[in-house]
């Protein structure tokens, strides 16, 4: 017998991205409901943002006040663009994307797909760095407008807001794409690998662009940054200009490229969005493996930590080591630092021409890369790979309370996590010392190198312990190993600056010896930064894990999400 | 077919494996005079709603203990605070005496939790994670390895094999949740919602497995809201609504010569639908 499906009286009232707006900013407000610190971070970050809006405007409004017409193109293909790139690859390589509305928890409505990628578009519209964006970019309108009266500064506007769309499609598509691809085990190295092509990019770039402005030749420049401009990179920030200057023929191109370029991005996210819902309901049938091979606790332990003891400490070292790389969001920091290690020091160290401004005040007038120079870059790298633990245990979210229940000691739980990243990171750290010391012509220097190394990556697990217990955050459970709780993003960033100035205020020591010791730190260098290093972290674990013991409980609190 | 299989397996090997655990040195704790769980004045503010007010609970060692309450009422909270998950904002909690906030390595030991709500480091498979709680406890290795075969065996978890937790079903999660908190032997077992998304197959393994675990010597405190099943299993019920005990003793006393979800229903107040409303359900 067939029942008759009774159709709603009641009409269905179309959604519109208005819901999406609205549902953001409510969550936005339930978030900072009863939580000051929350509100004090969001103004925090807000100034920062607005801070640095108001210094983007008054640069990209530089070539319009000063009335030089020289400059404007090159300043708004290379400023815009260089946008662009930026909320293309920030993202990926740094702060996540805010995904105050996850995709999956629509996945229930019947919502078109059309409607749902046009509402959460909207949605992420609504945030400070699009505000500041915003801000920013205005000052190509005042540019075209100085040069090109109303007209062009009508067609600057349309085209800053175009941009504005173009950015925030490629952040939101890009992640998205990779977080599907990072989920899945088998293209996880071909995600790597792209990662790594989108970061060499930034290399020749910059060579290129410093040499460049050491020639000083202007019309090469603008050269490229006409062909920039003809390109989704510097379209639509160039339209107002090209009007200004009398290219009305390109206006209406430009715009076009700029919005087919966003429909593009548009339909990619949109396809993406839907492989994300659906693997967020279901990850795909669990399939039995076999195994069961010897004892449990053999399985426990990766074979490379087979060597470990098998009590606590050892435990807790094999399970942090099959996390980071088991956990999908883990292994992204970990290809993170992988990237970045090793191709910012082979950049800053490459590029020497390009320093040569800076270092001609300092120590190498040369124009070659110096041992202060290479300790530097080392540094960053050691302070990268260790802030990548400033939130250790918000990975854990509320699984921590298993330790928790056990009664771990806080020295135990920190020492062990430290021994487990490291086994990850140390070897990175060693290739990463040998291939930039081949890459720069100095194999000598191999030894201070790791030395440096080591020694701020010790001196950042320290640093990094006390902010993953005093700072901790908890991280949304989805699959999309960017995702960040709205507001997050602000205590991220600021912990992340924190604790990567206190790690180099205490590498510093590594710097000045390579400065003053001269010969005697290429044998010195390496036992002193080991000694340096590890000393450094143990008194940190030592330090910090009494500051865990007392609060094992409210760690736990801030790590699990609230639901 | 399944049931019997399942539990011809644990009168086979459960009690035999389960006398083996509980060696004599923890037979002082079974028939000593403190309580397996005594909870004083606990207290947990949220924000502005208090969530829970003031909860004295003493749980008899070797007793089965139900905690009922509504939605809300304060049970996670409370069993949280007990276990020494969450710090209280006044009380305290004992486990045999030892004080859960000032002795908490003692009390921890005596104790196998397993929480509601609460994420197991599902990265693991089954038996990774068995591993990883038996070391985490200062086990023997070749103890935690020969206790984990058996748990998984038990609970029929074998056939996972090397199957990540994060693709467990949900009942197949609670169980390796239950095999993790037996696995160090303790004699108070606090369970947050066992029975919760768990199908009735596997919802007799666990009943069948507490239930041997109690009459081994062995405490249960367990949260739930599903009236049959605490009438089934429990010695001794508390009621908890709006954060504060209600009724408290045993089965018999709270339960009188009712039914259990009558004495239920009217403590915390519910109310049932008249038919007026709704109208449009029937349509």
């Amino acid at each position: 017998m067939a029942v008759p499906v009774n159709v709603p009286a009641s009409p269905v009232r179309p959604v519109s991205a208005r819901h999406f707006v609205r549902l953001k900013l409510r969550v936005m407000g339930n978030n900072f409901r009863g939580q000051g610190w929350r509100v004090a971070l969001f103004l925090v970050g807000s100034l920062v943002g607005l801070w640095f809006a108001v210094g983007g405007f008054f640069g990209l409004a530089a070539p319009g006040l000063a009335g030089d017409d020289r400059y404007a193109l090159l300043v708004a293909a290379f400023g815009g663009g260089l946008a662009v790139l930026g909320w293309l690859l920030l993202p990926l390589v740094f702060f996540g994307v805010d995904e105050t509305l996850d995709p999956a928890r629509f996945a229930l409505l019947p919502l078109p797909r059309r409607t749902l990628v046009k509402g959460l578009f909207a949605a992420a519209l609504v945030s400070v760095p699009t505000l500041a964006m915003l801000v920013a970019l205005s000052g190509l309108v005042v540019t075209a407008g100085m040069f090109g009266g109303w007209s062009a500064a009508l067609v600057a506007a349309v085209g800053v807001i175009l941009g504005l769309l173009v950015c925030v499609a490629s952040a939101r598509a890009v992640t998205s794409a990779f977080a599907t691809m990072l989920r899945s085990r088998r293209v996880r190295d071909l995600a790597a690998v792209l990662l790594a092509v989108l970061a060499a990019l930034l290399g020749p770039l910059q060579i290129v662009g410093l040499a460049a402005l050491q020639d000083a030749d202007w019309d090469a420049f603008t050269r490229v940054a006409t062909v920039v401009g003809w390109t989704p990179f510097g379209a639509p920030w160039t339209a107002g200009i090209d009007m200004a200057q009398g290219r009305v023929w390109a206006v209406p191109l430009k715009l076009l490229i700029a919005v087919v370029t966003i429909a593009a991005l548009l339909a990619w996210w949109s396809r993406s969005l839907e492989s994300a819902m659906v693997g967020a309901a279901s990850a795909g049938p669990a399939r039995a493996k076999p195994g069961l091979t010897g004892g449990v606790v053999a399985q426990l332990f990766p074979r490379a930590a087979g060597w470990l003891q098998r009590d606590r400490f050892g435990a807790m070292v094999a399970r942090e080591a099959r996390y980071w790389w088991r956990d999908a969001r883990r292994r992204a920091n970990l290809i993170t630092i992988a990237v970045v290690g090793l191709f910012v020091p082979v950049m800053v160290n490459l590029g020497g021409q390009g320093f040569t401004i800076d270092s001609e005040q300092g120590f190498n007038p040369v124009g070659e890369t110096s041992p202060v120079l290479v300790s530097l870059s080392m540094l960053f790298v050691g302070l990268l790979a260790a802030v990548t633990l400033a939130n250790q245990f918000g990975f854990d979210g509320s699984a921590y309370a298993a330790n928790v229940v056990a009664g771990v000691p806080g020295r135990l739980e920190l020492r062990a996590r430290m021994t487990a990243f490291s086994l990850y990171v140390l070897p990175m750290l060693a290739v990463v010392a040998v291939v930039v010391a081949l890459v720069i012509g100095e194999p000598t220097w191999i030894g201070f190198m790791a030395g440096a190394l080591v020694a701020t990556y010790g001196a950042g697990l320290a640093v990094n312990s006390f902010i993953s217990v005093l700072g901790a955050y908890s991280l949304p459970e989805t699959s999309n190993p960017f995702a960040m709780n709205s507001g997050a993003g602000v205590v991220k960033g600021l912990l992340t600056l924190l604790a990567m100035v206190a790690t180099g205020a205490i590498g510093v020591p590594m710097v000045i010896a390579a400065a003053l010791l001269g010969d005697a730190w290429l044998w010195l260098g390496l036992p002193l930064g080991v000694a340096y290093g590890v000393g450094a972290a143990l008194l940190g674990a030592y330090l910090a894990g009494d500051v865990l013991d007392r609060r094992q409980p409210e760690l736990l609190a801030m790590v699990t999400p609230r639901r | 077919m399944r049931v019997a299989y399942a539990s011809g397996m644990i009168s086979g090997s459960f009690a035999g494996w389960w006398e083996r655990w509980s060696g004599p040195d923890t037979v002082g704790y079974m028939t000593g005079e403190h309580p397996a769980l005594a909870l004083r004045g606990l207290a947990k503010r949220f924000d502005s709603k208090i969530a829970v007010a003031g909860v004295d609970l003493d749980v008899p060692a070797g007793s089965f203990y139900g905690l009922l309450g509504p939605n809300g009422a304060g049970k996670t909270t409370t069993l949280s605070m007990a276990v020494g998950l969450l710090r209280p904002d006044a009380g305290s909690a004992w486990v045999l005496g030892r004080d859960v906030w000032t002795d908490p390595v003692e009390a921890k030991q005596l104790l196998g939790v397993m929480p509601d709500g609460v994420r197991l480091f599902d990265r693991l498979s089954g038996g990774e994670l068995l591993a990883y709680h038996g070391l985490l406890r200062g086990m023997d290795p070749a103890v935690v390895d020969q206790r984990a075969a058996e748990l998984l065996d038990v609970l029929a978890l074998a056939d996972a094999g090397r199957t990540l937790v994060v693709d467990y079903s949900a009942g197949m999660k609670k169980k390796i949740g239950l095999a993790c908190a037996l696995l160090h032997g303790p004699r108070l077992l606090v369970l947050d919602e066992p029975f919760e998304a768990v199908d009735p197959v596997s919802a007799a393994l666990i009943r069948d497995i507490l239930q041997r675990y109690v009459a081994g010597g062995g405490t249960v405190v367990f949260s739930s809201h599903v009236m049959e099943v605490v009438q089934r299993l429990c010695s001794h019920v508390a009621i908890l609504a709006e954060g504060i005990i209600k009724r408290v003793g045993t089965l018999e006393q709270v339960r009188g010569d009712r039914s259990l979800e009558e004495v239920f229903v009217e403590v915390v107040g519910g109310r049932t639908a008249t038919g007026e409303e709704l109208a449009w359900l029937s349509r």
